[in-house]
């Protein structure tokens, strides 16, 4: 019997992994080296520091969207807090600086532990819920967890805490900043393709089409949801962590929006929500849109109206997102289709 | 003051601010019992009603609480109109499922950058005198704005009671959300239920964004805070239930009322959400709803 099993597991393992061609090798080796050399163009030309500014904001929201993707993609349920996770990133490395001396770069790694933590004890409780009272209880959760920010004294209350500059020329500053969401960004696209293509991935979508036959099914749905909401908090806390020492300051009205929530989810959506490539596709437009729309419009409020209506727009007329719509017409580009 | 008079005060307190909570509250209960989504953008439509309330106040003297004459029908033709323009064009498995509740997301987020955009997310207020005076009964005094709120609010739900109750729109808005199915088979047109009641909800909320705008400050992002109150509202009471939605708002606001005498102020608000949780963990059905198998 438990040969048979092994059997079975190992021959769909190679179906499930899917095929990682020599082509789709070279393009992610190249993209990744070209990203790797970039900061080293600070020696020879100026302004730099802007399309760094960029880069790294862009790693920052494709792990974030990607993390997402984890339960709001591939088990359907719709978080709009995760903006939390951010908030028990950025202030555990901010106290522990403040307080204790201790550099971010090191209590990166913990503060994404504590959102998993977290996320996991959440999750027994929210995830009792499904449909729309899980999206009720994760907005409860943000406006929970800003009221205690505010009024927490030890982090400093509505004023946050302000954090130090790295202590390396102005020009530079941004490199250590750079490659630790780049890091970031690489790790959490990672999981989310190794969880894609694992055991533990297939039941997670068999629960977003249907969690009663999957539970028939003997899948334990209760677990992996929880396991999957957990998870997914791990690279959102530690982007968190490097987000407050990038700004340099901590504010629970800067970490704990539902406007920033709602990024997650429309990058994921305009991507392809429950595709691999699609949070990552979805960050980068979502990325150079909203910067399109700053610099023309100039005002967070219209930039508020341009995020809802690409929402809706998005959700009206192409539901499954550009991967997800390209996949079904067969156009997908190969280097693009991970799933 | 005694021991006793506190707690009666701020029972009274509690009451007469349940009173437009449920009003807003009846709004969404009704468009999720019809349509079984929750309506993100209940709370932002309402502050539209907020924004006209407050114009015709400071530009033409009118009484916020007669405005609530004109915000009622306008806020109705503002629901039948969202409803047109972003659900008419679903299809209907599709209009049940999340992608719907993202979708009133997204029209939460487009009213909230447009009133903040024209009008700035400047606290607004309107000042009448009755917002400030008191009834006295004894040693314990009851705030006249939030007492013609509540007798208003009260009025309204019970018209909105009778008009489900008896009349033949009402009798298939009613069919719809018990098994909209099974009402369809027997001739009802859910669709003209579905506006309708949508239509309805909103000018519900409309009513109630009039009313608050002497109660409370407000300012276009609030809308957040009031959909988390809202929601934990209609947790409580059993989603799709009207009376439900009643008795979680008295049961709520006076609950907040006591947090915010004993502990604050400022905790008043986290009381709703934290309840919120605490519903969903015990009895996520709430009070008075069915088993929730929402999709």
């Amino acid at each position: 019997m438990t040969e048979k099993n092994s059997e079975v597991s190992t021959k769909s393992k190679t179906e499930v992994l899917g095929k990682i061609t020599t082509k789709k090798k070279i393009f992610i080796g190249s993209i990744l080296g070209i990203l790797i050399l970039i900061p080293g163009s600070v020696f020879f030309a100026d302004n730099v520091n802007y399309y760094l500014h960029m880069l790294l904001y862009t790693f920052m929201f494709i792990a974030l969207a990607s993390s997402w993707n984890m339960i709001g993609g591939y088990t359907g349920y719709t978080s709009l807090g995760h903006t939390v996770f951010l908030a028990i990133g950025g202030y555990l490395s901010g106290i522990a600086y403040l307080k204790f001396g201790i550099s971010p770069f090191i209590t990166a790694p913990l503060a994404g532990l504590l959102s998993v933590a977290f996320g996991f004890f959440f999750g027994l409780i929210s995830l009792r819920t499904s449909g729309a009272s899980f999206i009720i209880s994760s907005i409860a959760m943000v406006l929970l967890f800003k009221i205690s920010l505010d009024h927490w004294d030890y982090g400093g209350g509505t004023g946050g805490m302000y954090l130090p500059f790295l202590k390396i020329p102005l020009e530079y500053s941004k490199i250590p900043f750079y490659y630790a969401m780049l890091l970031i960004a690489v790790g959490a696209v990672y999981m989310s393709y190794r969880v894609r293509h694992s055991k533990f991935g297939l039941g997670l979508r068999a629960i977003s089409q249907d969690e009663i036959k999957a539970e028939a099914a003997g899948i334990p749905t209760k677990q992996y949801k929880i396991l999957a909401f957990a998870l997914s908090g791990f690279f959102v806390g530690v982007a968190g962590s490097m987000w407050g020492f990038y700004l340099t300051y901590l504010r629970p009205s800067i970490f704990l929006t539902i406007l920033l929530g709602a990024h997650m989810v429309l990058m994921s959506v305009l991507g392809g929500k429950g595709t691999v490539s699609g949070p990552v596709v979805g960050a980068i437009l979502f990325i150079g849109i909203n910067e399109f729309f700053v610099t023309k419009l100039g005002s967070s409020e219209l930039n508020i109206v341009a995020t809802g209506v690409l929402l809706a727009v998005v959700l009206l007329f192409f539901p499954a997102g550009i991967v997800g719509s390209l996949k079904a017409r067969g156009k997908l580009p190969e280097v693009l289709d991970w799933d | 003051m005694t021991d006793s008079t506190i707690i009666f005060q701020l029972l009274v307190i509690g009451v007469t601010i349940g009173g437009v909570y449920a009003l807003m509250a009846s709004g969404l209960t009704i468009i999720f019992g019809v349509m079984k989504i929750v309506n993100l953008a209940h709370a932002a439509l309402m502050m539209i009603a907020s924004f006209i309330t407050y114009f015709a106040f400071t530009n033409y003297g009118l009484d916020p609480i007669l405005s609530v004459i004109i915000t009622i029908p306008v806020m109705y033709l503002v629901g039948v109109i969202v409803y047109k323009v972003f659900f008419g064009s679903l299809e209907k498995d599709a209009r049940f499922g999340e992608l719907t509740v993202l979708l009133t997301f997204s029209i939460a987020l487009i009213i909230e950058g447009t009133l903040g955009y024209f009008f700035t997310n400047t606290l607004r207020t309107v000042s009448v005198p009755y917002s400030t005076s008191s009834f006295w009964i004894g040693d314990v005094f009851l705030p006249k704005g939030q007492l013609y709120a509540t007798l208003l609010s009260i009025a309204l739900i019970i018209s909105l009671w009778a008009f489900l109750r008896y009349s033949k729109l009402g009798n298939a808005i009613r069919a719809t959300m018990q098994n909209s199915t099974a009402a369809q088979v027997v001739g009802v047109n859910i669709e003209k239920a579905s506006v309708v009641a949508f239509g309805i909800g909103i000018a519900m909320g409309g009513a109630a964004g009039s009313l608050t705008t002497y109660m409370f400050p407000f300012y276009p992002s609030k809308h957040w805070e009031w959909i988390g109150i809202l929601l934990s509202l209609i947790v409580l009471g059993g989603m799709g239930s009207l009376a439900g939605s009643f008795v979680g708002a008295i049961l709520l606001s006076v609950t907040a009322t006591f947090v915010s005498h004993f502990f604050g102020p400022t905790w008043s608000v986290a009381t709703f959400f934290l309840a919120l949780f605490i519903i969903l963990l015990f009895r996520p059905q709430g009070l008075f709803g069915k088993k929730m198998e929402v999709k």
